[in-house]
């Protein structure tokens, strides 16, 4: 039974096509008139994986949102949130995600001073009934060498939230 | 009676579960040395042969002409895909370089996959997938997760097809003669639900299916290569939703698919036994050729 057991060359389709062809494969296999007619966006082919060398980045994007800046704040002031997270539910609301949806839906009202805004939400939601501990604790907010794929964005936010406590703590 | 396919011997019992329901795959036709079958295989000497071409180009050419014969759209949405989280990838760093281009971006450090290109190329896999099981193909599951192991063994078994989630062995497609006989009938799509094997390396069989001509499906995640897989899936391989949905996906394609085939088979019998009836009223013998 003729086959080409070269799986570097080509993709499976040239190799069977080419053999049958040449008159060396006899019987049509099963799945070729399918591949025929429904071939793949990409055509098997082997590649090499190569490194990247040098400065040579791959261009993924970073994902990040206008509310990650108030999710940054909301963090950092009242640390990880009072409710657990419940990924089991896919509608779970956490307690920063009605935070952040306070947060838009006062701002859409209006309201430009952040400083502001955000002690308005955090009366807002106390008012519903959601109490918000702040947190006071030894933080060191390291702007260090992160990798690449931080964005500008999160190093704003780490020097906003450098400037929000007042009481300076030393690091250890 | 519909062409019998060929000689179907054990296969593949080195660690594979047979389903000895499923495997009364019709009498025994004329096999090939090989055993490797035709379409359109020369029938068996009861039926009229003018029926063998008819069968070709009705029951075989026709769901070829259209775009999604099987419907296979309407079995996912891209928020199917979303809510089984099928679009979270591995980290930042054990990114594959050939997944770049279906990858969307990266949140905080995970590798968030594209869906659009996932729904794209799931609906050409479950596409190949239904086709090569209306044509009566011999389909292979395999994986080498144990976490998964038990669904996907249930699942090949539900649509009356293999699995092979244990130890590969070595020359299991490439010395299937000296392994399992001489007429041995390989699979004709292998679909790999993880590519990668228990310590992260390309699975044996990815290569051996290239090198033995047969396509692949599979779900290829963030740090996977996705060059030699014929039909390449990019999805999430690790959360029990995402391999349940594709799971089901298949299961439901395959069936779909063998059921499309029995009723057109039936259907053409009908045909055949209605045009053989006019014809014998009208002129009689006209069908029945040596």
């Amino acid at each position: 039974m003729a086959g080409s057991r070269l799986e570097r060359v080509g993709s499976v389709f040239s190799r069977t096509r080419d053999l049958m062809r040449a008159g060396v494969l006899k019987e049509k296999p099963v799945w070729f008139d399918i591949y025929e007619a429904f071939p793949p966006l990409r055509e098997p082919v082997y590649r090499r994986p190569r490194l990247r060398y040098g400065k040579a980045k791959a261009s993924i994007q970073d994902i990040f949102y206008q509310e990650d800046q108030i999710r940054a704040k909301f963090f950092s002031a009242y640390g990880s949130g009072q409710k657990a997270f419940d990924l089991f539910n896919p509608k779970f609301k956490s307690i920063c995600q009605r935070f952040v949806e306070k947060y838009m839906e006062l701002q859409n009202l209006g309201e430009t001073d952040e400083e502001k805004l955000f002690v308005e939400t955090g009366k807002a939601l106390l008012a519903e009934g959601v109490i918000l501990r702040r947190v006071r604790e030894a933080r060191t907010v390291n702007v260090g060498p992160q990798a690449s794929s931080e964005g500008k964005q999160p190093q704003e936010e780490e020097a906003r939230a450098q400037q929000e406590p007042k009481t300076a703590l030393s690091p250890p | 009676m519909a062409p019998a396919p060929a000689l179907l011997t054990p296969l593949l019992c080195a660690g594979v579960r047979r389903w000895p329901g499923f495997l009364q795959k019709a009498a025994l036709g004329p096999a090939g040395q090989n055993g490797r079958m035709v379409t359109g295989a020369p029938a068996p000497a009861v039926s009229e042969p003018q029926d063998s071409y008819e069968l070709q180009s009705r029951i075989l050419n026709v769901p070829l002409q259209h775009s999604d014969f099987f419907n296979v759209k309407e079995l996912f949405s891209v928020k199917s895909l979303f809510e089984a989280r099928v679009h979270l990838g591995h980290k930042a760093g054990c990114r594959h370089r050939f997944m770049e281009p279906y990858i969307f971006g990266n949140r905080l450090g995970q590798d968030i996959i594209d869906l659009d290109q996932t729904a794209l190329n799931l609906q050409q896999a479950l596409n190949f997938t239904a086709h090569v099981a209306y044509r009566k193909g011999i389909i292979l599951f395999v994986s080498r997760n144990r976490q998964f192991s038990y669904l996907i063994e249930n699942t090949a078994r539900d649509c009356g097809e293999y699995a092979h989630t244990r130890y590969f062995k070595g020359g299991l497609l490439t010395n299937a003669q000296l392994l399992f006989g001489p007429t041995v009938r390989l699979p004709d799509l292998i679909i790999f639900l993880h590519t990668l094997n228990n310590v992260f390396e390309p699975h044996v069989a990815v290569r051996d299916a290239a090198k033995m001509n047969i396509p692949t499906v599979g779900i290829v995640d963030t740090n996977c290569n996705p060059c030699l897989i014929t039909y390449p899936v990019p999805g999430n391989d690790d959360s029990p939703q995402a391999i349940q949905l594709f799971c089901q996906l298949f299961q439901t394609t395959i069936n779909r698919a063998k059921e499309k085939r029995r009723q057109m088979e039936a259907l053409h019998r009908l045909q055949s036994r209605d045009s053989e009836g006019s014809a014998t009223s009208s002129a009689p013998d006209k069908s029945h050729s040596p």
